[in-house]
């Protein structure tokens, strides 16, 4: 098994996440478009809680994609729509059309931003700053409705975005608001970091009118968006609100965009609570009139405007658009299934002309060797499409975690293990959303501060490990960290806090499953990273729904595992068959050891009848395929004397077969569709002459033979 | 065949379309609807330390599927494998399974009418997979509930759950 280590800090850089980029803008193209078909399909009235979840998690999913890439516009903006849709979905607020309208708009933008990056990021921004402010102001629910007028005297906690580009230097002083808040003292640990990171300014009380309003003033030379990303800890972004108080030097550099927008923020005209797209127009023509601003206006379109100013010096570093296309599944499955006829048809064909006469067929014969070799390749490229290794998921999370660690101020080493397990592409695709999750999870909540860490007694670098095997009939995959694991009492007063039917007894595994109850959140702050209690409830569902399983393994101080199971329907396996009497079996290759012919004295009986065999110094028991299987024996001249010694959860059996009849790739189909579970058989496959062979179950053999 | 009246009345109150298959010299017969299509018996792949009747899996397209042998099942005097042996895969709510045949007759409609309650009796059949007796001219049909027998835990087709 090949074995990498990523460090989280410099090597990280050398990585090339380019290659997935494609993946990404496919899947936020997916998000977005079924998010647009769901708003669209919305019954305001009626709207029931799982068609809201469901958007929601388009907006989720998009968010955590850019977040991982570092297109930071865009996640900036599906940040806005989750909060507001996470209204949404508790009930906090009402669906209304405009909410709809900002939405759709929205899910328009965040394409012709990712468009934009697709394309090489050349080209002007598109700004997405009204937009942010508008779904904000949503959120905040002080624009209830577009009749209604503004309320004046409710200040409006708007995100202002900085304005792009613009480096500050120099100090600034800016009137800093943040709230409603639930709870405003968590608004106090901000004056924390004023005090902890040297350099970053000043910060004063400053009286505020309203109880779960917090207002400061600060003097500070970092940018509005370092700020905000510091507040995150704390505070999430939408309830603070950032408002320059003039005398600074060097921000009235020149108009730039966004300035406009934040005027517009500070002061609505009375009146227009929420500028329509069109409204802009008043400010075509006008000079200085921020271009930025009105891409966003035109919301639909920028996509091929900005394409067509990238493409000159873009196209050799990006790859055109038409290098993939996405098919249904069940197409490939077709072809898969089509295939495999083809390949038993052509088998037939080849038998029945071997006793023709090489002579007087000789065109024939050729004809049919050449379907012979077209029908193999074609089978083998058709099975390729579907297989990919999981290398390909795993080698996104290196920069993520690289990203997020430093972001949070962790150190953590990132371990990679069994990237070279194939995986069928569908299980591929819907995996890494799970899997960004969970690691996601480790880091943020996992992982301690280095200064705990040592306090702690444990190296000040923590470790996430990411592995992938097959097992038995499925492969696992595992998420484990050294961090600090999950607190019992935490998770049922938790539990308790939201109404859950829970109790002191219940056993560790059923304390951990409750996490997965959806919107259940361990975290004491919700951060633009993790903590709004989507995270588990997604992982399950989408695990579920694949058939698998997720299992948690925690040690309050020690870490915690994730392991999550799935079938290997579908699965590529590379295996080996072996004839016991007249049938046919298969065996892992990747469980098999060795194999050897074997000379009666070598294998001893002990006690009661059980037989072992001496393999270099080692004994190890054997179990006789033809009686586990009750194969029937019409010849006996045959009998099983090769040993296939095959390993499964750390020890090793030996295998007496008739005989060895090959290695192949195989692909792993599942049993329990039509059937049921078969006691030592992990799956079935159909060999090349159409007949099915059933797949040996490793594990249940070893286990066997220990009882 | 009379043609009776056809329009929507293959859910309760018309005739239904049976497909008709021997085991041994009883006839017997299930709703058409159920049935995929029909093959000639190819030999399975025998599943270790299954039920006898359960003949092994062959694989259909791509699919594993399960064969049962009813003639083993319902106990026939005789299970031999010839060139009329005839397989019909079932299409069962989500699963298939196929079912070994003597042969196939045909497909008929029978009006409710001509269906009788089956009486008590003691058969290897689970009396309640038996929807009723048909009849048709002098031949009596055994019309089966092949869903319930299928799905029940004896046939060993599913484990544990329903």
């Amino acid at each position: 098994m090949a074995e990498t280590q990523q460090e989280s800090g410099g090597s990280g850089d050398s990585f090339d996440l380019t290659q997935f980029y494609q993946i990404f803008f496919e899947e936020a193209g997916e998000n977005l478009d079924l998010m647009e078909q769901m708003l669209l399909n919305l019954n305001l009235e009626t709207a029931d809680d799982e068609e809201l979840n469901g958007i929601f998690r388009c907006a989720h999913s998009v968010k955590g994609g850019a977040a991982t890439f570092g297109f930071s516009d865009v996640a900036e903006l599906t940040h806005q729509m989750e909060s507001l849709l996470d209204r949404l979905r508790r009930h906090e607020l009402q669906p209304n059309a405009l909410m709809v309208d900002v939405l759709l708009e929205s899910a328009d933008a965040s394409r012709s931003l990712l468009a934009r990056h697709q394309a090489g990021e050349t080209g002007e921004p598109p700004s997405s700053a009204d937009l942010v402010r508008r779904i904000s102001e949503l959120a905040s629910g002080t624009t209830p409705s577009q009749a209604a007028p503004a309320p004046v005297a409710q200040p409006v906690p708007a995100v202002v975005p900085p304005p792009t580009g613009l480096s500050v230097k120099g100090e600034r002083q800016l009137e800093i608001r943040m709230g409603p808040l639930e709870r405003p003292a968590q608004a106090d640990a901000v004056k924390e970091l004023f005090r902890d990171i040297t350099g970053l300014g000043e910060i004063v009380d400053m009286p505020s009118d309203r109880a779960d309003t917090r207002v400061f003033k600060v003097g500070t030379s970092s940018s509005n968006e370092d700020l905000l990303d510091l507040f995150a800890f704390h505070v999430s972004r939408e309830h603070v609100a950032i408002r320059d108080l003039g005398e600074a030097v060097g921000v009235g550099v020149a108009p730039q965009p966004g300035h406009a927008a934040m005027s517009f923020a500070d002061d609505p005209p009375p009146g227009t609570p929420i500028a329509p797209a069109p409204g802009f127009g008043f400010f075509e023509g006008a000079p200085g009139a921020p271009e930025a601003v009105k891409v966003t206006a035109e919301g639909a379109e920028p996509k091929g405007s900005a394409k067509v100013v990238a493409r000159p010096n873009a196209a050799h570093q990006v790859q055109p658009e038409a290098a993939t296309i996405r098919v249904a599944i069940n197409k490939v499955d077709q072809l898969i299934n089509l295939v495999g006829e083809l390949v038993i048809t052509q088998a037939m064909l080849a038998q029945n002309s071997r006793s023709l006469d090489p002579a007087v067929y000789q065109q024939l014969l050729t004809g049919l060797a050449d379907l012979d070799r077209n029908t193999r390749d074609l089978q083998e490229s058709v099975m390729s499409i579907r297989m990919i290794p999981m290398s390909i998921v795993f080698s996104r999370f290196p920069r993520m975690l690289r990203d997020l660690a430093s972001k949070l101020g962790k150190k953590v080493d990132f371990v990679t293990q069994g990237e070279a397990t194939e995986l069928d592409k569908g299980l591929v695709e819907k995996i890494t959303d799970p899997l960004t999750h969970l690691v996601r999870n480790s880091c943020d909540h996992g992982i301690e501060m280095p200064e705990d860490r040592i306090k702690a007694g444990k190296p000040e670098t923590g470790t996430i490990t990411l592995s992938a095997a097959h097992q038995g009939g499925s492969i696992v995959i595992e998420v484990r960290d050294d961090g600090r694991g999950l607190s019992r009492e935490k998770i049922l007063k938790k539990a308790r806090e939201r109404g859950l039917d829970v109790s002191d007894q219940m056993s560790d595994a059923d304390v951990w499953q409750l996490i997965f109850a959806p919107g259940f959140s361990t975290a004491d702050v919700v951060t633009d990273v993790s903590g709004r209690g989507v995270g588990m409830d997604v992982v399950k569902r989408n695990i579920a729904a694949l058939n698998g399983t997720v299992e948690i393994d925690s040690s309050e101080g020690y870490g915690m595992r994730v392991s999550v199971r799935l079938p290997l329907t579908l699965a590529i396996m590379d295996g080996m068959s072996v004839g016991v009497g007249e049938e046919v079996y298969i065996l892992p290759l990747s469980s098999v050891v060795e194999s050897f012919q074997v000379k009666d004295e070598a294998v001893n009986t002990v006690g009661q009848g059980s037989r072992l065999v001496k393999v270099r110094d080692e004994y190890m028991p054997v179990i006789e395929l033809e009686k586990v299987f009750q194969v029937p024996r019409f010849d006996f001249e045959k009998s099983s004397d090769i040993m296939v010694v095959v390993e499964a959860e750390g020890s090793r059996v030996a295998l007496l077969v008739d005989e060895l009849l090959g290695q192949q790739q195989v692909v792993v189909k599942n049993l329990e569709t039509n059937y049921r579970k078969v006691p030592n058989v992990s799956g079935a496959t159909i060999l090349g002459d159409g007949k099915v062979a059933l797949i040996l179950d490793t594990s249940a053999l070893v286990r066997r033979s220990r009882h | 065949m009379s043609v009776m009246e056809r329009e929507g009345d293959t859910v309760s109150t018309g005739a239904r379309e049976y497909l008709t298959f021997r085991l041994d010299q009883e006839e017997y017969g299930i709703d058409i609807l159920k049935v995929q299509e029909i093959r000639g018996y190819e030999r399975p792949t025998r599943i270790a330390n299954a039920p006898e009747f359960i003949r092994g899996v062959v694989n259909l397209r791509g699919t594993i599927v399960p064969i049962v042998d009813m003639r083993l099942k319902f106990n026939c005097a005789k299970a031999e494998c010839n060139a009329f042996t005839v397989v019909i895969i079932l299409n069962l709510r989500s699963r298939i399974v196929g079912i070994v045949v003597d042969s196939v007759s045909d497909v008929m409609e029978l009006p409710p009418e001509s269906l009788k309650a089956a009486p008590e009796m003691d058969s290897m059949i689970d009396s309640s997979a038996v929807v009723g007796l048909g009849s048709v001219g002098d031949r009596m049909l055994i019309l089966l509930d092949i869903e319930k027998l299928m799905s029940g835990l004896d046939m060993g087709l599913v484990s544990g759950e329903v």
